[in-house]
């Protein structure tokens, strides 16, 4: 197994630690909508609002503006930019890296003072900074987690679904 | 790095589609979202100019079902092929976990598409994954256009690495994009 292109395994124990402090964020800042992306754009998990549809999308979205904004603090000489807030009409969107990983987005309303969201959020990408910890350092094999018939599946639904 | 989510059961993979501008990137993501069944596609997001070129990225996401018992998520990315948008294909290749190199068949694009591919070699390299290990797939496209190039010139600038390429017409008929897609797809699968 090549370690660059090991994949991040989240057990079923750190997804309840993820989805409590998820919970209690959401509650203590009257957020709207909770997201915990992983850099690639990747939807880890979600809270709130539960008729979005378009999570995935906003993830891809969210992964990319965090992304391009890592290029410009490139070019200013600056080491990261590690929070970004967008302000909007009806709601805000804040965001703060966790690690070099995974990203926390917070969609909340204008009754929500930022001051309150950024202190939570700070404690909260703490707490899940040691759950990433976690999640790189254990060492399950691929194989116990999918089957080793796994990939042989994958390939028939593959060839199924992939075609003209 | 491909997320696999163990108490949802599910698995996300990332493949960007990478190449100099108008090579047909985008092309290969609208056949596949008009051919994919729909319980098996998300919308197609476009992030680009008033002409129509990409700005940002485009996104398509595929939902490839359960397969023994897991969820199963491919989500397709294109980069901004012209020159000026170097960094933002750098932001997009963001945690990718394969590439398709959609390289143009003719030949007044070939030195734009050994720039674009050393590009590529350099940004993998940039986030600490070694290029010649990381799963690339290399598609000709434009096989269709009078003077495209023999294949034995493009293998022979292109494609020193012995990648699987695929011959395709993205734009007009769609072929080779499939095979292109399910080369990287079981590709990928294979690094889980």
């Amino acid at each position: 197994m090549d370690p660059q292109l090991t994949s991040q395994i989240v057990p079923i124990e750190e997804v309840r630690v993820i989805e409590e402090c998820l919970v209690r964020l959401a509650e203590d800042t009257s957020g709207n909508h909770i997201l915990l992306l992983d850099k690639s754009g990747q939807v880890i998990a979600s809270q709130g609002d539960g008729n979005r549809q378009d999570v995935t999308a906003l993830g891809a979205l969210i992964a990319g503006t965090f992304a391009s904004s890592r290029e410009v603090a490139k070019l200013l000489r600056e080491k990261d930019f590690r929070q970004l807030f967008t302000q909007g009409v009806r709601e805000n969107i804040f965001i703060a890296l966790i690690e070099d990983q995974w990203i926390l987005c917070i969609i909340f309303n204008k009754g929500t003072h930022i001051g309150l969201v950024k202190v939570l959020t700070k404690k909260a990408t703490d707490e899940l900074s040691l759950v990433l910890e976690r999640v790189r350092d254990q060492q399950k094999a691929r194989d116990d987690v999918l089957g080793s018939s796994f990939r042989t599946s994958m390939e028939d639904t593959i060839d199924l679904l992939f075609r003209d | 790095m491909a997320l696999i989510n163990v108490a949802a059961r599910e698995i996300h993979c990332k493949i960007v589609y990478y190449g100099p501008g108008m090579s047909g990137k985008t092309s290969n993501l609208q056949y596949i979202h008009n051919q994919v069944p729909r319980d098996a596609k998300g919308d197609l997001l476009s992030i680009a100019t008033e002409t129509e070129r990409t700005l940002f990225f485009d996104f398509l996401p595929l939902d490839l079902g359960k397969v023994r018992g897991f969820q199963t998520r491919f989500h397709l990315y294109t980069v901004p092929g012209q020159v000026l948008y170097e960094r933002t294909r750098v932001a997009v290749l963001n945690g990718a976990d394969g590439v398709v190199f959609v390289a143009d068949s003719q030949k007044h694009k070939l030195e734009e598409n050994i720039r674009s591919l050393r590009e590529l070699a350099v940004n993998v390299t940039k986030q600490n994954k070694k290029f010649q290990e990381f799963p690339v797939v290399l598609q000709y496209n434009k096989r269709d256009v009078p003077g495209a190039l023999p294949l034995t010139t493009l293998d022979k600038y292109l494609n020193a690495m012995g990648w699987p390429r695929f011959e395709a017409t993205a734009a007009t008929n769609g072929s080779g994009v499939f095979d292109t897609l399910k080369a990287i797809s079981k590709l990928v699968i294979s690094k889980l």
